[in-house]
């Protein structure tokens, strides 16, 4: 492999045309109405970020469970935990530029608001971002290097640590992305709140995770390139199981949030999902559901889906793509409240050059990183299982 | 190979055995008469189910003002114990289903006597709205069909009424998900007994059972096509328990991680009460090769796990409550860690989330007796759980005049050890009367002893 990793040449070239033309056309939305550009660097970010933490949490719940079927597979998810390094650095300049669009200041009575104000006051919360990434980073880094040595020492004494260090890892990203998804995405609506809101993204970040991994594993593994042979039917067969699971798991919790909240009718509450559901907006509400429960749901439930590329990839593009509408519908919606001239649903300049900025950017990171290490953890001691395994 | 399989793939079934010896093992305990120590537990819990009996009978004669509540205070002790005994439901399917799906082999050591644990406990459960509805003979009530009481129908919109449907649902899922289960086992049974009655019902219920390949394909769709459906069940069930509480507006009460903060906490409790019976079912049935220190090290990890996630939505719900900004939120939050009930938040934060993180070092994983007393107190813990969230949230509402206390009474107490007594004369019954481990899969997990007839050489050997 040469310095790009599992790119060629001229799709190295195609897809840093497509990140260049995204981060074009983002800007030139700027002198229109800079928000809703801002909106979309911080989907874009947001994105990036969590796919990075997600492979990492992919990787390490392999390695806590003891899990030995994803052995063979794991660099892809570690070559996307490596890119939080340069996600997280993206996320800090975008969350510093847009700081302002975070309407916390225009609440400014204090009394049973001293928290708020405390725990949102823009330097603290920059320096708490700054310090999620940080740690997310160094721990997935360190889990990833672990990993990597074992391919010159062998023996199940890494296998063994890097459990230890996963379990860590995984203690620590469950408090520090709970906070993170409040601070980056519940705080755009600052009177708003919901319990639930982080668990809630949590499966929408593995849905992506999982469809992202289906779309490297497949195209990996056709003749000559790195994963031939390795990525079996039985691989894509598990990470299309698991992204089903996690499909329902994410419609629980979307539906958990918006019944509970609809049912009782409490006004702070229901002013989240009141601009969500008419107009246009109820029809990107209904469209979130379908890419993210409704299709994956209804396609990937019959065996033989689930064990064919061809179908699998195309839930998986369809997953990825209801991904970045739920960010949207979070993240444009608030921005549109606190600044009416940010605009409708209209899926724009902004919006395209967001997605194929997302699209350009990772791919190129994840394969450049993927190239930097062998492509199988070859001297895993669960590597023959995860090879040789049948469902 | 080897090394790796003794290390990262402990052996699920240790002592070398043969499938006859494990047939033996397993099925022993049935064939002799009771020890001395089966004899003084049966009578500890007959007697508990007794008071039980008395209590639940006198209240029901009397009315339920005999128990503690108040205007204030509507629910606290029978809705406590019917989540607590709800939740502890929850393991049996879990280890029986969710495993299975994600092929975690070790529960097989555990999944026959979960779910018949899973049972009794949602039996337990459901004693409590029973009386609760004043008129017991009146359930039928709760269903819908077209009547000639007005029409009177039932609310759909209840959560409660939901709970009825859920949990219905769930305990005849459950029990035909045990019964599939014991099929191949009822067969071994019927061939090991001799003729007679004992005989003629083994032979009843095991469907005639013949273990041809056949046989077995079918049994092993049937199986999957329950765990794929109890799987979404062990979710609703105790989702739409929380939803009892969250549709409602009061603090405490209401809010959105309930759903899957329950399901949690449920699984964290079921698998605690797991640990309790299964510790002193290895002892007293001597079946330290099947349920060995191995399969108690993952059970505590998935209990650390499940506690650390209940941990983190007490947590979150603090957290929330002060960023809400609201001043009820914030009141009752406080109010739950200071207030007059604060001992039963620090039991309830203590048991569940503190010392269980003891669970952290392997050491303390595989010493028995110190993860007997964890899934004690985790069992304290969850039953303070329920009742901090019902009673704290309750006894100081929005109108501080109608402030007050709860304190149970001799009879709500004497009901909750009576479900106790239930539950563990139930257990004990099961215990004489079916293979507490499921021996057809335990089987299929094992590295078995071939006769030496059978025996291949190994290609390594033969070079050796």
């Amino acid at each position: 492999m040469n310095g790009l990793g599992f790119l060629s040449g001229s799709q190295a070239r195609l897809f840093t045309l497509a990140a260049v033309v995204g981060a074009v056309l983002v800007a030139l939305t700027v002198p229109l109405s800079s928000t809703h550009a801002w909106g979309n660097l911080l989907i874009a970010s947001v994105y990036l970020t969590t796919l990075g933490l997600g492979g990492a949490m992919f990787v390490a719940f392999g390695y806590v469970t003891g899990a030995g079927w994803n052995v063979a597979f794991r660099r892809v998810p570690e070559a996307m935990a490596v890119t939080l390094v340069v996600c997280g650095v993206i996320s800090v300049g975008v969350l510093a530029l847009g700081m302002h669009n975070y309407a916390w200041h225009a609440h400014g009575e204090a009394g049973t608001l001293w928290f708020k104000q405390m725990w949102l006051s823009p330097q603290f919360w920059l320096v708490r971002a700054v310090g999620y990434l940080a740690l997310w980073s160094v721990l997935s880094l360190l889990i990833v290097s672990v990993s990597r040595r074992q391919d010159r020492v062998g023996g199940t004494r890494l296998t063994i640590a890097n459990g230890k260090l996963s379990a860590l890892f995984l203690a620590v990203s469950a408090v520090t992305f709970s906070l993170a998804c409040f601070d980056w995405l519940m705080a755009l609506t600052p009177m708003w709140y919901s319990t639930v809101f982080a668990a809630y993204q949590f499966a929408g970040m593995m849905q992506a995770t999982l469809a992202t991994m289906i779309l490297i594993g497949l195209a990996l593994r056709a003749p000559g390139r790195p994963l031939h042979g390795v990525f079996t039917t039985e691989h894509l067969h598990d990470l299309a199981k698991l992204l089903l699971g996690f499909s329902c798991f994410w419609m629980y919790l979307w539906f958990s949030q918006f019944m509970l909240i609809w049912y009782t009718d409490i006004p702070e509450e229901v002013a989240f999902f009141v601009p969500r559901e008419s107009g246009a907006w109820g029809a990107v509400t209904g469209m979130n559901i379908f890419l993210n429960w409704l299709l994956p749901f209804f396609v990937l439930l019959p065996r033989p889906s689930k064990r064919s590329g061809k179908i699998a990839a195309r839930v998986a593009g369809a997953v990825l793509l209801g991904r970045w509408l739920d960010l949207y519908w979070i993240v444009i919606p608030a921005l549109h409240q606190a600044h009416p001239e940010s605009g409708s649903p209209l899926v724009g300049v902004a919006e395209a050059g967001s997605i194929l900025l997302v699209l350009g950017l990772f791919t190129l990171l994840v394969s450049r990183t993927f190239g930097k290490a062998n492509p199988v953890p070859r001297q895993d001691p669960l590597l023959e299982e995860s090879l040789h395994y049948h469902l | 190979m080897s090394h790796v399989d003794q290390e990262l793939r402990p052996p699920l079934v240790l002592g070398d055995k043969s499938l006859g010896d494990i047939t033996d093992d397993i099925a022993a305990p049935m064939a002799a008469t009771p020890s001395t120590l089966w004899w003084v537990g049966f009578g500890i819990a007959f007697s508990a189910l007794v008071l039980g009996v008395v209590a639940v009978s006198y209240q029901i004669a009397v009315g339920i003002g005999t128990w503690g509540l108040n205007r204030t205070v509507g629910w606290a002790f029978d809705i406590t114990n019917f989540v607590f005994w709800v939740g502890i439901g929850h393991a049996g399917t879990l280890i029986s289903a969710v495993l299975f799906l994600f092929r975690q082999k070790w529960r097989t050591a555990v999944n026959r006597s979960a779910e018949a644990m899973t049972i009794f406990a949602v039996m337990c459960a459901g004693i409590f709205p029973l009386i609760h509805m004043g008129r017991p003979w009146l359930f039928f009530w709760t269903l819908p069909y077209p009547n000639y009481r007005g029409p009177l129908w039932v609310n759909f919109k209840s959560p409660l009424l939901w709970d009825v449907f859920a949990i219905s649902t769930y305990l005849l899922i459950s029990a035909v998900f045990w019964y599939v289960g014991l099929i191949p086992d009822l067969a071994t049974m019927r061939d090991r007994t001799q003729p007679g009655l004992k005989r003629s019902i083994f032979s009843f219920l095991s469907l005639g059972w013949n273990g041809s390949a056949r046989t077995w394909h079918h049994y092993e769709t049937v199986y999957m096509l329950l765990a794929g459906l109890a799987t979404p069940l062990v979710f609703s069930v105790h989702t739409i328990v929380s939803m009892d509480f969250a549709t409602a507006v009061i603090p405490g009460w209401h809010t959105t991680i309930f759903p899957p903060y329950f399901v949690a906490g449920a699984i964290f409790s079921g698998l605690a009460m797991v640990l309790t019976l299964m510790l002193i079912a290895r002892k007293t049935m001597r079946l330290e090769d099947y349920i060995t220190v191995s399969h108690v090290d993952r059970m505590c990890k998935l209990m650390l796990a499940m506690g650390c996630i209940v941990g983190l939505a007490y947590c979150t719900e603090f957290f929330i409550a002060a960023y809400s900004g609201n001043a009820y939120e914030q009141f009752l939050f406080r109010n739950r860690a200071l207030g007059p009930f604060s001992w039963a938040f620090l039991t309830m934060f203590s048991c569940n989330v503190i010392i269980p993180q003891v669970l952290w070092f392997r050491a303390v994983r595989r010493n028995l007796f110190a993860v007997f007393a964890v899934a004690i107190v985790v069992n304290i813990g969850m039953w303070f759980e329920r009742f901090v969230i019902i009673v704290t949230s309750l006894h100081r509402d929005f109108l501080p005049s109608s402030w007050s206390y709860y304190i149970p009474t001799s009879i709500e107490v004497a009901t909750l050890i009576g479900s106790f007594g239930l539950f563990f004369t139930c257990f004990l019954l099961f215990c004489r009367v079916a293979p507490a481990i499921a021996m057809a899969e335990v089987k299929g997990v094992a590295q078995v002893k071939k006769p030496e007839s059978l025996r291949i050489p190994q290609p390594e050997e033969a070079v050796a």
